[in-house]
């Protein structure tokens, strides 16, 4: 009985103050479609970030008592294929091209001449808020239909029916492209009013369009899973979804975040680099918007380094450090876990369980965001070019507890598909066990830094 | 815990190599190990006892890091607590 009541006690306090730090988070976001709450914490700052890294130790230990392999295979093959009529998928994949096309349309043109307060205009509250934060939502909690809804694959079309120019794509870009597109794209939002500027947002999602036609009509179909890097965003996510489409192209279910062992998800060190950069992307939106960074931004820019180059520079650097980091990890676990695999196999083999972490954080970033905004998306809906005021949901407070509901969730699925697949890699279990030591390490660093990162208050980013 | 130390070994060490696959391993156990899982079905007696004495091992391990992991909880649990009813 007492011991019960301490658990409670120590549970609810643990959430209680993770959920204080992150209740101010979702502000950095989404650019600055809405103003930021006050962020305080009732706890000094180093019980809030070591309260945060205990959690993904304790996850991991906990995690570890799981010893019986048969278990851990038989969860990853609770699969079932849904089957499916034909004529019911092509009528609706004709439906959701038809849904992205007319989507398209309406951001270039309601982005051209709708109105120009960004709460009010369709573009605005499309791509960020229906788009970005909602239907990312479903790509990893429901499954990616991104390759059917994508209205830029009519490109492929066009190429069956057009003369298409025979060029073959290098292999040995593999997916560094997409890694590139992606910094890029982050760098863009960061340092451009995207989400304040209708006009400058469809004069980027037209630029991105005329890129991407003619891309994937040169190249086929690789231009989407090689080279864009939207499309390669969505088919990571995608990975942690339940549904999935099998090799025959059926439809399946599966328990969520299982789909994250599979081995060939990731197939090189391209592939490794762009799951990296996915997670290092969230943790550098974040952290341009904090004082810290622009008591830094200010020094560095006064010895003379020029402001445009300060971002591009950080980001790349970050970046460097973060897949440093994961490298490091995987040779220490490598050597811990007494193993003579290849580094690069076992690199592969442990990045996806980062996607769980980075669709985690994707929630907690925007689910609020999304539920708050989306009146104003049905109102500029029903009326594109002329909505009324926009309307706002008020989220409870108790909501932010949620969010940080997911964070834990993500982790949690990050270190049982970690462990699930060193349970395939190795032998003993004991090898498994200890190949995960550094990585553990590794997500410890990892949340403590993003804990660091929401507890600090909105500082819009400097010089840009 | 068998006394080595898992991090004293390096790729040079001779390793034990698989001879029905390409894997190599450290350690002789973990070759019983693989052959168990991997290739049941071809396992001669001495490989089966081999592989039998692994997992007995390999249990044995496991029960002791079991242990660990449960004073490390236990520690962590109630370090936490004190810490959260001292700074409160």
């Amino acid at each position: 009985m007492r011991h019960a009541r301490l658990r409670t006690a120590g549970a609810s306090l643990l959430l209680g103050s993770l959920t204080l730090a992150l209740a101010g988070r979702t502000a950095a976001h989404g650019g600055s479609l809405r103003s930021e709450p006050a962020r305080s914490l009732a706890i000094p700052l180093w019980l809030f970030l070591s309260t945060g890294g205990g959690a993904v130790g304790v996850s991991f230990l906990l995690t570890s008592f799981v010893t019986d392999r048969d278990f851990i295979r038989s969860v990853n093959d609770r699969r079932r294929t849904l089957g499916l009529p034909a004529g019911l998928r092509r009528g609706l994949t004709v439906a959701a091209r038809l849904v992205g096309l007319v989507g398209l349309g309406a951001v270039l043109v309601v982005g051209m001449l709708g109105p120009a307060d960004p709460l009010r205009n369709l573009a605005v509250l499309v791509v960020w808020v229906g788009w970005w934060a909602g239907y990312t939502m479903t790509t990893y909690l429901v499954g990616n239909s991104w390759p059917a809804l994508n209205p830029w694959r009519v490109a492929l079309d066009l190429r069956q029916r057009l003369p298409a120019p025979d060029i073959t794509y290098p292999d040995r870009l593999a997916s560094w492209p997409a890694v590139l597109g992606l910094l890029g794209f982050v760098w863009l939002e960061v340092v451009s009013p995207l989400a304040d500027d209708p006009r400058l947002l469809a004069s980027v999602v037209a630029a991105y369009t005329v890129v991407t036609v003619a891309g994937a009509y040169a190249l086929g179909s690789v231009w989407f899973e090689r080279v864009d890097p939207v499309a390669r965003v969505f088919a990571a996510y995608g990975a942690v979804a339940p549904l999935y489409r099998d090799e025959d192209g059926s439809l399946g279910v599966r328990v969520p975040g299982t789909g994250l062992e599979d081995a060939g998800l990731v197939r090189g060190r391209s592939d490794v680099a762009f799951v990296v950069a996915l997670l290092w992307v969230t943790t550098y939106d974040g952290l341009v918007a904090t004082p810290p960074w622009r008591a830094f931004a200010r020094a560095v820019v006064g010895i003379g380094v020029p402001p445009a180059l300060l971002y591009p520079l950080a980001l790349l650097a970050g970046f460097g450090l973060f897949l440093a980091l994961y490298r490091i990890a995987i040779r220490r676990g490598r050597r811990s876990a007494e193993s003579y695999r290849d580094p690069e196999t076992l690199a592969r083999r442990f990045a996806p369980s980062l996607l769980a972490i980075a669709a985690g954080y994707h929630v907690a970033h925007y689910l609020g965001y999304f539920i708050e905004l989306s009146p104003a998306l049905l109102g500029a809906l029903t009326a594109p070019l002329a909505p009324g005021a926009p309307v706002a949901v008020v989220l409870p407070t108790w909501f932010s507890a949620v969010s940080l509901g997911f964070v834990l969730l993500g982790h949690l699925g990050a270190i049982w598909v970690a462990h699930a697949v060193a349970y395939d890699l190795f032998p003993s279990r004991m090898q498994a066990v200890r190949s995960q030591y550094a990585l553990t390490a590794v997500m410890v660093f990892y949340t403590m830094t993003s804990l660091w990162i929401v507890s600090r208050p909105y500082a819009a980013p400097p010089f840009v | 815990m068998s006394g080595t130390t898992p991090t004293d070994t390096t790729d040079d060490d001779p390793p034990h190599d698989c001879p029905d696959c390409d894997r190599r391993f450290h350690r002789e156990s973990y070759l019983a190990l693989h052959r168990g899982q991997a290739h049941g079905d071809e396992l001669t007696d001495g490989e089966r006892a081999a592989y039998e004495a692994a997992r007995e091992e390999e249990e044995e391990e496991l029960r002791m890091f079991r242990l660990q992991a449960l004073a490390a909880l236990v520690f962590i649990y109630f370090g936490f607590l004190l810490v959260y009813a001292f700074s409160l």
